[in-house]
This record gives structure tokens, sequence and C-alpha cells, in this order.
């Protein structure tokens, strides 16, 4: 079997030879480290990211079969993108930058980590007329169509391919930031931000389609959100429904129209209350299902919606820092897990620091003798 | 005294209509009820019934920010009034994200919440060094040091904290709280840290109760 048909399979419930050893990527600072360990060559520390050609030597340094995030995609974020600029820089050394979605962000040097907001610029509806809207609307150069076109002849085929459907919320709040989304939502323009949503959505559901009209084939599609965090989600889930069903459900019906029919998602944090809003709107797939950080579990989703909620990850990464006697414990927990059905283990993020390469060849080496 | 304006300062600062709230915070100081009174039974009694709800997971992290932004307007008319009158804050924290993180969401819900229980707060701001938490809570005579941090490359600098408030002798006169989203209860008690909360509304809570014990 391919991991491809191995994944497939245990995601419509049919039997496999054995688990994939899936895996969601490295923060940068650990390929440093791993580096600087004399465990990886230097060159695969710098420029590495999901389905590159680094990442594919990773894998095979490694032993994973394939990373989660091998996707493809349009250009759906803000077209063009904000000119970046250090606008200040203060004493300390931390500099204040305008990023591409116009906002100001802290950066020290030697400090990476997600980016930290200090001012947004999407406080008004003028505003939006004016800098936003034209960088939200479809246009055509956003969709690469000669590259779709070739894309079921060239595309590997040893590996799942995802379709990327870019975000309905997440990147809303990348860009109003969750303060300025708090204000504009609940209080100062409810109908600007309605507004903001339903135009940053209908330019993704427009990408997806002219996609989908190339002919590209896709196993799975793919959505980013990132609207939960370690006490739930960011906004009510009764005006998270409210905003984003309707867009989710355009989005999810276009793909089973093209035969897609796993549909994942991609969000941090505890995610139970969001999960009527995504399942009872297509969404199927949960990912990477942060169980070491946030505590979020597999386990009650499927309680909930049954076998109509699929899962990939919840394997705690930070027993990878640990040892093996914890990375034992979390394949046990797996192979429970992966008993219930439509369940692929996955680390639950990205590896960090700190994280020990000989046991990450451990998991990958003890995940892939699991029988199903 | 008019307790229905009160309620309505409370019930305008829970749907966070922070000019609403202004203006009945305004109507009150006219009618002549007491800055104080004004304070915890208009502004921190709304901010209580959020910061309960919040942490019942009955409203969600944009409800406290609005609701937080009104009481913070609400509270900027009534200070010069309450240091006309003298009225004491029940204590004082210096809170802050600990050095190499530039996170602050969840630092400034903390220090919302510890506000809205009447509690000052010296905010330091981010990637602040263990030092300036000790320095500031020896000149600044805090009995209460709050951590936040959103990495787990941080994380460990908690510890630091601890430890130099130890080596500068303050130990046993500041009581050192933590949280966000890589720690929990186990790496409170591992680092000798007095208390782990794991929620905004919960740590204003718990510092209330050392402030009050």
């Amino acid at each position: 079997m391919t991991n491809r048909e191995r994944a497939l399979n245990i995601l419509h419930f049919k039997p496999v030879d054995r688990l994939p050893a899936v895996h969601f990527g490295y923060w940068p600072e650990l390929l440093k480290e791993w580096a600087e360990q004399g465990k990886i060559p230097a060159e695969l520390a710098e420029g590495n990211y999901d389905g590159s050609e680094k990442d594919r030597e990773l894998e095979r340094l490694i032993g994973w079969d394939f990373n989660w995030q091998n996707m493809a995609g349009p250009a759906n974020h803000l077209m063009p993108p904000f000119e970046c600029k250090v606008v200040e820089t203060l004493p300390d050394g931390t500099v204040r930058v305008q990023n591409g979605d116009g906002n100001i962000e802290r950066v020290k040097p030697g400090i990476t980590s997600i980016p930290s907001e200090d001012d947004y610029l999407l406080k008004d509806r003028e505003t939006f007329e004016t800098q936003y809207r034209h960088r939200m609307e479809f246009k055509p150069e956003r969709v690469n169509l000669d590259w779709f076109r070739k894309l079921n002849d060239e595309r590997p085929y040893d590996r799942p391919l995802g379709l990327h459907l870019g975000s309905v919320m997440g990147n809303i709040r990348n860009i109003c930031t969750v303060v300025g989304m708090s204000y504009l939502m609940y209080d100062e323009d409810e109908d600007l931000f309605a507004d903001i949503v339903d135009t940053y959505a209908e330019m993704q559901y427009q990408c997806a389609k002219a996609i989908l009209e190339t002919g590209a084939k896709f196993d799975f599609a793919h959505y980013w959100e990132d609207i939960c965090f370690k006490n739930g989600p960011l906004i009510a889930p009764e005006l998270f429904d409210e905003l984003c069903a309707k867009h989710y459900k355009k989005r999810n019906d276009l793909c089973h129209q093209y035969g897609i029919d796993i549909i994942s998602l991609d969000c941090d944090g505890v995610v139970g209350k969001l999960l009527p809003t995504w399942v009872g709107n297509g969404v199927n797939t949960m990912f990477p299902i942060e169980v070491g950080v946030w505590g979020d579990q597999f386990e009650p989703a499927r309680k909930q919606f049954g076998n109509e909620v699929l899962g990939v990850g919840g394997m705690d990464k930070t027993a990878l820092r640990r040892d093996k006697a914890a990375v034992d414990a979390e394949i046990e927990r797996m192979k429970r897990l992966t008993a219930l059905g439509g369940f692929i283990p996955c680390p639950d993020h990205r590896l960090m620091p700190g994280t020990k390469f000989e046991l990450v060849q451990y998991y990958a080496e003890e995940i892939k003798k699991i029988r199903i | 005294m008019n307790t229905e304006l009160l309620k309505n300062i409370s019930e305008n600062l829970q749907k966070g209509r922070a000019k609403l709230v202004k203006e009945l915070v305004q109507q009150a100081l006219d009618e002549g009820i007491s800055p104080e009174t004004i304070l915890n039974e208009g502004l921190l009694d709304g901010m209580n019934i959020v910061g309960g709800k919040f942490k019942a997971g009955e409203v969600y992290v944009p409800e406290v920010l609005i609701a937080a932004r009104a009481m913070n307007q609400g509270a900027q008319m009534l200070k010069p009034y309450l240091e006309e009158a003298g009225v004491q804050s029940i204590g004082r924290a210096c809170l802050g994200t600990v050095q190499g993180d530039l996170h602050d969401i969840g630092k400034n819900l903390v220090k919302m919440m510890l506000e809205g229980k009447g509690i000052e707060v010296i905010d330091l701001g981010t990637d602040v060094a263990p030092e300036t938490f000790i320095n500031t809570a020896i000149e600044q005579d805090c009995q209460l040091i709050c951590l936040s941090a959103l990495l787990t490359t941080t994380m460990g600098v908690m510890e630091e904290v601890v430890k130099k408030a130890e080596e500068a002798g303050i130990r046993d006169k500041v009581k050192i709280m933590i949280g966000g989203a890589p720690v929990d209860d186990a790496f409170c008690k591992k680092i000798g840290a007095d208390a782990y909360t794991p929620d905004a509304a919960s740590a204003a809570d718990v510092a209330k109760s050392f402030l009050t014990a």
C-alpha cells in the first residue's frame, strides 16, 4: 500500500497493512538545534517548509512517511500585502514592524515566536473600504491555473494531497488582532465585521472554485483557523456560527461536488465548543488535536459526533522531549485511539526546541509497526 | 442612594458599552453618590460578574475585553475623586510576560481582572527580566508578582524569578503567581511558585484571597 492509500483507507474506516508515520513539521529553532548537535546537515535547518524538498529529506532521515500539511492552494490572503517595514526601533533593541497585514508587530533580535501585535490598522469602515477591500477581493492572478491543470500528471501519488481552502475566521483574527476583532464585532461596528468576514470568505470560495474547475484532483481539503486557545474559543460559539457557518457550508459543498469528502481543519487550542459549527457544515477531520500544550482530546468529539468526526494528530509531542517511557506511553494511547477507526496519529503540533532526535526516530519506527 | 443607577452601570459594563458607562458614572457623581460606592457597586460589581461568567465558560475573551475597556474608562473618571478621598486599593501587584516572550493578551486579561478586584497593578509589559520583577516588587512594595508566558521556551524564566526573590530576601513577603498556555499546577509546584491559575478570572480570585488573607 502507498501512504496515500493508507491515509485514505483509515479515514474511510477501511483496513490497512500498517499505520503511516505522519508528522506536522518543526519549529525552526529545533532544526537549528539538531544541526548544532550534528543530527542533521546544516543546510536542512534553513529554509525548510511543509512539503519542500528539505522536508522530504528530513522525513527520510527521521523515518516519517509524510507531512499532513502536504497541500496546494491559491494566493488567498491579502493581495497585494502591505509593505513590510520598520516603523520604530526602541532603545532595548525591539523593533516595531509593519507586517503584511498592515499591523504593527514587536520583534526583538534573538526571539522568534508567534507574532505579537502592538497595534492594528483595520479599525473602521473607511479603512476597510480604502485599504483592505481591494486586497481581499478575488482576482484571476490569485490562482495559477496552468500549474493546477498539470497537477494530476505531475503530483506524487505516494502521499495524500490536500487543497488549501484558507480560513474563514483565522486570518481575519490575524488582520484585526484579537483585541481589534473583539471591539469591532461586539461593540463598535458589528456590520463592518460581518462585511469583512463575508468579503474575505467569498474570495476564498472563488479561489477554490477556480482551482477545482481546472480538473485538479485532491485527496482532501483543509482549513487553517487558530481561533481557540487554552480555555476554548476566542469568540462566542453562537456568534462564530452566525458569522461563519454559511461560509463553511458553501465551500464544503463545493468540495463535495468535486468528490472531496475529507475536509480537515487546523485549529490550535481547545476546540470542542466550535465543533458543532464545523461538523454541522461539512468539516469532518480535526487536526492537530493539541493534547500536550493545551489539553485538547479527540475522544469527546468522537463521543459527541460518532464517526462523522475523524482525526489526524492527538499525539502529545512533549513526550518527544522526555524519554522512551513517555513515548511508549503515547504509542499505547495512540493504539487505543487508532482502534476507534478514522484516526491517524500525528504529533499534535510542530516539534519544538528540546525535542530529542532519537526519540522522534524511535516514535516514527514504532508507529509504523502498528497494524489495524 | 440611586441603586438602580449603580445596577445600570454594572449591567452596561457587562455589555461593554464604554461610552454609556462613562455617562452613567458622571450621572452618579452628579447625584452625589460616593466614588467608592460607584467603583464597588457599579464598576467592580459588573467586572466581577463578567469574571465569574468567563470562569464558568459562559462568556469569552471578547466580552471580557470590552467589559474591561468600559471599566477602565469609568475608573479613569473616578481616579481623581478616589485619590482625593484617600481610597486605597486592596493591594499591589507587579505583572508581566517573562523575558524572551513578547505576548501580552493573557497578561492583559489578568491585569483587567485584577483591577476588577480593586487591586493596583504595575504592568511591566512583555519580555521582562527576572531582576525587573524583583526590583519593582521591592521598590513599589508589591505583595504579588504575576508572571505570564505563552511559550514553552520561556516558561523556565518563571523559576528564575522565584530564585531571585529568594536571593533578594523577599520570598516570604510576596506571593508569586503564574499563568499561560504551557504552565500548569505541577510546574508551579516544581518551581516553588505560590499559585497557578488556569484563567484570568481565577487569577483575580486567588490574588484577592492572598491579599485579604
